[in-house]
């Protein structure tokens, strides 16, 4: 059995605006999940991930951070073990060139200049950021910035890390880029979350989905199960990818289980 | 004869300070009423090209540049950029960036203020614009205060009000949700239905392959294809040795061609429900 890591008990959250973005939601999220929080804008996938690292407090129920109350922890121990990567690269990037970006947070958590050379160096050749090292990156294009910004995360290897819209403005080599990174992690035993509106990725890249909708989980499961509650789809507006509907077409809706890639769709049609 | 509304003649553009050409010798012509759709990855090029076509570059944003683009008989290098705002207008990504006004009626008006249109003349376009964005009831709400796909069609509903011929979306969906995305393609749609010129960038293969009847791929500052969309997409090597994919539904057709027997493979969902309809299941 694989070690709970992230917990919420009776989850509630409600913003100083009166609004309650989270209305009593029980979560476990185990050592090296793959998974991606998906529903539509105001279902609570951000609110919910802000909760893992502490970020926001409960308005009732619990968060348990590797056993212990998010509320009983410091924000920057947390951190330490829960990296957050921000949708807009804007609300994350602060320093005046991508090497200071990417030496902020190692050097914050205690690094040796030694540790955070070797750490900086590796997510440069990994990300393939070097003719950049030196320029401020907010003069960057958009998705070289995003890349910095999770370069900065992934530089100190956060034990969960948290990818709040990836691929928006990614091209193919960006995503390409992004999957080789979330598979090393995975297979270095981290835990990925991800929340994403892009079903094509979300198919393709988790082990585990967990569908928002108003506020509550509404279904938690593997990718092949998701795609297929067409309930459920439809009450939190996700449409699953182009090759996922094609093949529920074919089976007049009651495949065993969804096609998630192209190479899944070849491999049971080319027989047939 | 459809008449040219776009004609770009060997045109290339390198940016202040730098040699390297960003378009390199780029030619095409766009008719009224194509709904054009320009993919290619990042940095080859197409917001530049986007940015050229209104003139932002290199009349106003400076660079260097040679050939020549002509839009709707006026050649942009003799007005130096100026005088096209009335036919072609662009919307950028990040809509919010370019707000500066409190209500969504004032930004609507925010350009007709500065070209000089009487109240009156005003008055009706914003009505126009306004209800063609399904902004009608929301005049009086801030910009900064709406949903992004709303912000989106704020930005579009700007451009509409000075009623230009051809309309450029530069990755206007890519930071929406699904609902938001389907709101801006549906509204483009009534305006390419309505008879506006439209080009769109986006890196949403499957969205950009159901809605429009040409693409351009650009690579590297160059023209890869420029074609009907149903031909480009057929290209599959092609375009993916240029870092861009075809449609899922495409792609599986091609992988499966030999059984199932077509002239031209399915770029969308509908077409490939036909062209598999002989793997379709009879009942439950």
């Amino acid at each position: 059995m694989r070690e709970c890591i992230i917990e919420t008990q009776d989850l509630v959250h409600t913003y100083p605006t009166g609004v309650t973005a989270l209305k009593g939601v029980n979560l476990k999220i185990y050592k090296n999940d793959k998974i991606s929080i998906v529903g539509q804008n105001g279902s609570g996938k951000t609110t919910i991930v802000r909760h893992f690292n502490g970020l926001l407090k409960p308005t009732s129920g619990r968060v348990l951070l590797f056993g212990e109350d998010t509320t009983k922890q410091k924000i920057g121990q947390m951190a330490r073990k829960v990296g957050y990567v921000f949708q807009n690269p804007n609300h994350q990037i602060f320093c005046t060139t991508v090497r200071d970006e990417l030496e902020a947070a190692p050097k914050n958590f205690g690094f040796s200049e030694e540790e955070t050379k070797k750490a900086v160096d590796e997510v440069v050749e990994l990300m393939n950021i070097q003719s950049v090292l030196n320029t401020h990156p907010l003069t960057l294009d958009y998705t070289t910035k995003k890349i910095v910004s999770i370069a900065s995360v992934l530089a100190y290897k956060p034990d969960v890390l948290i990818l709040d819209e990836p691929t928006g403005g990614l091209d193919e080599p960006g995503r390409v880029m992004l999957t080789k990174i979330i598979d090393m992690m995975i297979e270095n035993g981290h835990t990925i979350i991800m929340i994403s509106h892009d079903m094509d990725y979300v198919a393709e890249n988790s082990d585990r989905i967990i569908v928002m909708c108003q506020g509550e989980v509404v279904d938690d499961g593997s990718p092949e199960k998701i795609f297929l509650n067409a309930e459920v789809l439809r009450k939190a507006q996700i449409e699953p990818p182009q090759i996922t509907q094609l093949d529920l077409y074919l089976e007049n809706g009651y495949p065993k289980e969804a096609i998630l890639s192209v190479s899944d769709f070849i491999k049971k049609y080319k027989n047939i | 004869m459809k008449k040219p509304i776009i004609e770009v003649k060997n045109y290339s553009f390198a940016y202040e300070n730098t040699d390297k050409k960003v378009l390199d010798s780029v030619s095409f012509t766009i008719n009224e009423g194509d709904f054009v759709g320009i993919i290619g990855r990042n940095k080859a090029g197409k917001s530049t090209l986007c940015e050229s076509l209104v003139g932002l570059l290199p009349f106003t944003m400076g660079g260097s540049w040679d050939g020549e683009i002509v839009i709707d008989g006026k050649s942009l290098n003799e007005t130096k950029g100026a005088g096209v705002t009335d036919i072609i207008g662009i919307v950028f990504q990040d809509a919010e960036s370019q707000f500066t006004q409190e209500t969504v009626e004032d930004e609507i008006a925010f350009a007709m203020c500065n070209f000089g249109y009487s109240r009156e003349l005003m008055r009706e376009r914003i009505l126009y614009a306004s209800e063609a964005c399904g902004l009608r009831n929301m005049l009086d709400r801030s910009p900064f205060k709406l949903s992004g796909g709303q912000q989106q069609r704020l930005a579009i509903a700007c451009i509409l009000a000075l009623q230009p011929k051809v309309i450029i979306l530069d990755e206007s969906t890519s930071q929406l949700d699904p609902i938001g995305r389907d709101e801006v393609f549906g509204l483009i749609t009534k305006l390419h239905a309505a008879g506006s010129t439209v080009i769109m960038v986006d890196h949403n293969i499957e969205k950009i392959a159901e809605y429009v009847n040409k693409v351009l791929v650009l690579h590297d500052g160059k023209v890869i294809e420029f074609d009907d969309a149903g031909k480009v997409f057929q290209k599959k090597d092609k375009l993916n040795a240029h870092d861009v994919r075809v449609p899922q539904v495409t792609d599986a057709a091609l992988q499966l061609k030999d059984k199932l027997g077509f002239k031209e493979a399915p770029i969308t969902l509908e077409q490939a429900k036909s062209v598999f309809a002989g793997y379709k299941k009879e009942g439950k």
